[in-house]
């Protein structure tokens, strides 16, 4: 009998994960996908609503690719219950099925803050595609957004809002934006670039109710001073979806803890992506990284295994990129680590920032922030990540770089970060092309 | 599928201390890249060693990994037939996950066309290395390789040593 992989969750993590499998099997195997929504990635979401893309873009495996992996499918379900002595999973449905092995690839959904009002209409989360359909159906020009939260999700969608004519505030309940992606330093300096852009932000706001104010939303504040828009948008954070598996035995701290191979507690019981805790690639220290290119090459590690290959994953790597009204923003690894020894750049006119972060003379994380028409800036955003991801030994190229931060690429071509990576790679194999999976027969 | 892996491949080999920093490199591949002669839509950039007296080409290895590629949410980024990592126009959203995965800083957005690009060895006659007065670019069948860290370490001294040595 073929092996049985079941994979629970269709975002990035299990979509790669299933294309692994089918990539590296000796054997054709029965792949089962349940996924509570049509597989599509969020990270385009913001192309969607501001229009640069058509909705059938949005989508990574359709349901000719999967027909083409063969895989079988429960779209639009969801998992209840995983009994791991059984080896079976029940759906919401009360489909039960049996499985091998398994991948929980369940991902994350959006918490809102615990505000009254903030399940009436036109107060919105953007998280799912359904959702993002609602933001665009209430967004047109002169619509005045409010945006709760100045996180990552809030920042991606910054500017197809602008991009769609509309006016936006935003309001934060920290003491200034971005809190999980950058220091203060590159938080001012966004805040002024957006400022400078028209944005209007408030910090240190927290939200105390929404209300219906004749047609429009009217805010609260604990503060003082109400604000009056037309549409308010909820991006509060994120919660992993692991409720259900809350008694199934499997380990979970701040996600499934897995190892090196992406296994949990549990041998057959794989995760991946955001409910995932694994190993940092720099601190070496286990956490929950939830971000698209850790869910992307988790699908792949565990995919890989599940297929019956020993691959061993080096740790995920923190890395995020922004970019709000032209100017780049963007974090790598253990970049607020307080213990680490830091230099830093400063243009404040440009605006261009360089943040970068020490372990003797290995970096260990970086924060880097100018104008995205600056080739400079993209260029330095990969080198840094290099450096963060090799940790190649800096020797006396730190030096230089405490005397000109900006000046990165000496240091990365001298310390021979390329040669410490190009046999680096996730799978220990050069990567396929997508579109070349073999198609299963 | 699979025959793309067969065939041979060649690769820019940059010979560092043959280049004189004419910069011809850049115009060529802006202008084959884009339709514009601008060094700064070059996807192959010059560096200056030693206070611009001497300079080095630097551009996408075409790593076995492609970090760029795998990283794409939309698969918008491929393998040519040359064996190049290529960026697909009608694909690319522009969300710049590609330029923080590649680890090489070799990924460009162009803020025109709201596109990532790189170097996709013009489909197999890369105009940087047919531009190049003094064969510092050549094209050739062999292993890709960090091709300058031993003259960037060696230029580099100066640098470091404000000039003494």
């Amino acid at each position: 009998m073929p092996a049985r992989h079941l994979i629970i969750g269709g975002g990035t993590a299990g979509i790669n994960a299933i294309r692994t499998l089918r990539e590296e099997e000796r054997e054709k195997s029965q792949i089962t996908l349940v996924s509570a929504e049509r597989p599509y990635s969020r990270m385009v979401l913001p192309y969607y609503l501001d229009k640069s893309i058509a909705e059938f873009h949005v989508f990574t495996a359709t349901a000719s690719v999967l027909a083409g992996w063969d895989v079988v499918t429960h779209l639009g379900r969801r998992a209840a219950n995983l009994d791991v002595k059984a080896n079976t999973c029940t759906l919401d449905d009360g489909t039960t099925i049996e499985y091998d092995d398994c991948l929980i690839a369940t991902g994350s959904s959006p918490v809102r803050a615990p505000v009254p009002g903030t399940d009436g209409a036109s107060v919105h989360s953007f998280w799912t595609l359904e959702q993002a359909r609602g933001v665009i159906a209430q967004v047109k020009p002169g619509t005045h957004v409010v945006m709760v939260g100045a996180g990552f999700i809030s920042f991606t969608i910054l500017n197809s809002i602008l991009a769609l004519g509309a006016r936006l505030t935003i309001v934060e309940i920290a003491p200034r934006i971005l809190p999980r992606m950058v220091d203060d330093t590159g938080a001012g300096l966004v805040q002024q670039w957006l400022e400078k852009s028209g944005v209007t932000i408030r910090t240190g706001s927290a939200v105390t109710a929404v209300e219906d104010a004749r047609g429009k939303k009217r805010l609260r504040f604990k503060s003082g001073g109400d604000v009056t828009g037309d549409v308010v948008i909820m991006a509060t954070g994120i919660r992993t979806n692991l409720e259900w598996l809350k008694d199934s035995g499997i380990t979970i701290k701040r996600g499934i803890v897995v190892d090196e191979q992406q296994r949990s507690n549990v041998p057959n019981v794989y995760a991946a992506g955001d409910v995932a805790e694994g190993k940092d690639v720099v601190t070496g220290e286990s956490a929950v990284h939830a971000i698209e290119p850790t869910a992307q090459e988790h699908g792949r590690v565990a995919g890989a295994n599940m297929a019956g290959k020993s691959v061993r994953y080096r740790g995920s790597l923190l890395a995020n990129i922004v970019e709000v009204c032209h100017l780049d923003v963007a974090s790598f690894g253990a970049w607020e680590d307080t213990k680490a020894h830091a230099i830093t750049g400063l243009r404040k006119d440009r605006p261009a920032y360089r943040k970068l972060l020490f372990k003797g003379d290995r970096m260990t994380g970086a924060i880097i922030l100018g104008p995205s028409s600056d080739i400079w800036t993209t260029n330095d955003v990969g080198m840094l990540k290099g450096l963060v991801q090799s940790g190649v030994s800096l020797g006396r190229w730190k030096a230089h770089l405490e005397k000109n931060p900006f000046d990165i690429k000496p240091a990365y071509i001298a310390s021979r970060a390329t040669g410490t990576l190009l046999p680096e790679t996730v799978l220990g194999r050069p990567s396929k092309a997508p579109g070349d999976t073999p198609v299963a027969v | 599928m699979a025959t793309l892996t067969a065939l041979p491949t060649r690769v820019l080999k940059i010979h560092p201390t043959r280049c004189t920093g004419c910069l011809r490199c850049e115009i060529a591949c802006s202008y084959q890249q884009t339709g514009e002669f601008q060094p700064a839509k070059s996807v192959i950039r010059v560096s200056p060693f030693e206070g611009h007296t001497s300079y080095a080409p630097y551009t996408c290895t075409q790593c076995a990994e492609g970090w760029c590629m795998t990283a794409c949410p939309v698969g918008a980024i491929t393998i040519s037939a040359v064996g190049a990592k290529d960026v697909m126009d009608d694909k690319c959203v522009g969300c710049k996950l590609c330029t923080i995965a590649c680890p090489y800083g070799t990924m460009f957005y162009d803020t025109a066309t709201r596109k990532a690009f790189k170097c996709n060895l013009c489909g197999g006659e890369p105009a940087c290395a047919e531009a190049c007065p003094t064969a510092a670019i050549t094209y050739e069948e062999t292993a890709t390789s960090d091709w300058l860290a031993d003259f960037a370490n060696e230029r580099g001294l100066p640098l470091l040593n404000g000039g003494a040595r």
